[in-house]
């Protein structure tokens, strides 16, 4: 573990930036996301969860796929700088480790990377990810409830913990070892290398700053309540698919999609053409399950023809059918959907309905 | 890095139309690179996304077989705004394809083994794929048996394929539509009766059931009467795709995506699946 004092921190971003695109918690107009930064001074620093997900760093709201004009194809990516993202919290970093599973893997076809998302690998694939410690969870978190915790250093490349005056960083991946390495370097050679003079702010944490962290890490988790046992909870929800009860959970629902949109893992999909004429692009376009139109087909048949049905596929997804395809919830209760649902349904109170069921089709 | 998203080009090379409203028309494509039709090699039941810059995509089952080296064919019904752009193609025009995508009928299991395909309207497409593969590696096969049913005799793909096929002592084919019509020699009646009333040994055979969901949906019921296990029943499903590789979340039933997992299963499989297909 290393410590950057804060008053180094504006010189640490800066430094960042020379080698990667650097995004962190930027708030503009009371809305929070994740965008790119060249200073500390732009980032909003105390910022728990970011309104938006931090997903569309990888997975844009809409994004080109390819553009196109009378001499046929041409794609657009350009090859740049590697992505580092400063103060991804935890359950955010395991949402981008999941949509990871999805894009960056082919599940029916491994070793095929035709079945691989070469959009979304030239940019995760490279990035650098600095997961940070949460000392004051809110009400609306439940990472615990799926196996994450407000100090969670699962899936970061290095793992920060805010301790007043004070980051302390923890390199968790052989990345994060990497570039931990390379600062602590850059501090021995102290200023020699001009460019690297900011490394010179990291020192090894001391005993004291050891126990700062542990006590912070066990603060917040005294701060989160108890979580209900979701084990079985994916055969359970098969096991009532048929059953009335989604008839009551979903009568609040309004199909808004707007859980889908904030949520951190949700990556439907549409791909839509815009153009006039011989000349436009080839674009992707988020997308939800919740919208009638998702799986309308041309002949007018609806598979999802109800606002219930469409309610049951996003709960059934997110804690089922993932859970058979990659073995784990596409969940990392974050509570975006908590916070932003219009009507006021709780996904936890979902979850908790469902345990507690008893009628026909439960186990 | 491939990138699975960008369409390769192919020159519509024949345009066949089936029926008299000119609501079914048949494309023959080729590869404009020799070098993309080398890479493209695929199996009976599969599909690809036909692509129009700046109309869109749409997916259509593979109609040609892998022994038929020249052309990959699709058969496209005019229904959508995608659909109905696709038929006013002309021989000559140049369309994307991507794929070949998603898993084939288990031609490998029916080795040895009598098939029953079952098809209705025109779902036949990859039906018929199948068909001209088995018949091109006939010895590896017992008695092929076809019930294959269309609204009224207009409405059957390949007719002239049909009655050559009529012709054949190696192959067995029912055809039926749905009301008597004045000069019709063939059978009369919905599909799953055609089923019933023929009803097929289910002595080391193989069922491939593919048409509207209706069709199917009546026509399992009937083979399950007629005794044949699941796992030896199969069909293909469809659903609105998008991607085809299993990304964009659209055409799963239960927590199998059409795309990738299918769209061929086994009644087996989706009888695992509490979502109805």
């Amino acid at each position: 573990m290393v410590r950057l004092e804060k008053g180094k921190f504006d010189d640490f971003i800066r430094s960042l930036a020379e080698d990667y695109i650097v995004y962190a918690a930027v708030t503009t107009g009371g809305k929070s996301s994740f965008k790119v930064v060249a200073s500390a001074g732009e980032i909003d620093e105390g910022r728990l969860l970011t309104d938006r997900s931090p997903k569309e760093i990888f997975f844009p709201h809409s994004e080109v796929l390819f553009e196109y004009d009378e001499d046929g194809i041409r794609e657009t990516e350009k090859a740049g700088k590697p992505i580092a993202v400063w103060g991804l919290r935890g359950c955010d970093v395991k949402s981008l480790a999941m949509l990871d599973k999805v894009f960056g893997t082919a599940r029916q076809m491994p070793d095929n990377e035709m079945f691989e998302d070469p959009y979304w690998k030239r940019k995760y694939d490279n990035s650098l990810i600095f997961g940070l410690a949460c000392n004051e969870p809110r009400s609306s978190c439940f990472c615990n409830w799926l196996g994450g915790g407000p100090h969670s250093e699962d899936a970061s490349d290095i793992f920060v913990i805010d301790a007043g005056d004070v980051f302390l960083m923890q390199p968790v991946s052989d990345k994060g070892k990497a570039f931990i390495g390379k600062m602590t370097d850059a501090a021995g050679a102290s200023a020699q290398d001009e460019k690297r003079a900011a490394g010179a702010s990291v020192a090894k944490a001391s005993g004291a700053d050891e126990k700062k962290a542990a006590e912070l890490a066990s603060g917040a988790r005294a701060m989160m309540a108890e979580p209900p046992d979701l084990d079985g909870l994916d055969e359970r929800l098969k096991g009532i698919f048929h059953e009335d009860i989604w008839e009551e959970m979903s009568a609040k629902c309004v199909n808004c999609g707007a859980c889908a949109f904030v949520c951190s893992t949700c990556h439907c999909f549409d791909v839509q053409d815009e153009g006039k004429g011989g000349k436009g692009k080839r674009i992707r376009i988020w997308d939800s399950c919740m919208f009638p139109i998702f799986t309308r087909e041309a002949s007018g048949h609806n598979p999802r023809p109800l606002s219930r049905d469409r309610f049951k596929q996003r709960v059934m997804h997110k804690y089922s059918y993932f859970v058979d395809n990659y073995g784990e919830s596409l969940c990392t209760g974050c509570g975006r959907c908590v916070i932003v649902c219009p009507v006021g349904v709780d996904i936890r109170e979902v979850i908790k309905r469902v345990l507690s069921f008893e009628g026909k089709g439960a186990r | 890095m491939s990138n699975t998203y960008i369409p390769v080009n192919m020159r519509v090379e024949t345009i066949a139309v089936e029926d008299k409203e000119k609501a079914l028309r048949t494309f023959d494509l080729v590869f404009v690179d020799e070098a993309d039709g080398k890479r493209f090699t695929y199996m009976p039941g599969q599909f690809c996304e036909f692509s129009l810059l700046g109309k869109g995509e749409s997916p259509f089952g593979i109609a040609s077989s892998p022994t038929e080296t020249d052309f990959l064919r699709f058969t496209v019904n005019r229904t959508g705004s995608v659909t109905n752009e696709i038929h006013y193609l002309r021989e000559g025009d140049t369309v994307g394809i991507r794929g070949p995508l998603g898993n084939w009928y288990p031609v490998e299991k029916f080795k040895g083994g009598n098939v029953v395909i079952i098809g209705g309207g025109f779902a036949f497409t990859t039906l018929r794929s199948l068909i001209v593969y088995m018949l091109e590696h006939r010895q590896d096969y017992g008695d092929l048996t076809v019930i294959y049913g269309a609204r009224n005799p207009d409405l059957f793909l390949y007719k002239d394929e049909l009655a050559q096929w009529q012709k054949r002592d190696d192959l067995t084919l029912h055809l039926t539509i749905d009301k008597p019509v004045e000069g019709w020699t063939g059978m009369t009646g919905f599909v799953p009766a055609v089923v019933r009333e023929l009803a097929p040994s289910t002595e080391n055979a193989w069922v491939v059931v593919c048409g509207p969901p209706i069709m199917i949906k009546f026509t399992l019921p009937v083979l399950a009467e007629l005794r044949f296990p699941d796992a030896r029943v199969y069909t293909s499903l469809e659903r609105r795709m998008k991607c085809g590789i299993g990304k964009c979340g659209r055409c799963n039933i239960g927590s199998k995506y059409i795309c990738i997992d299918g769209p061929v299963f086994s009644m087996e499989e989706l009888g695992e699946i509490p979502e109805t297909p």
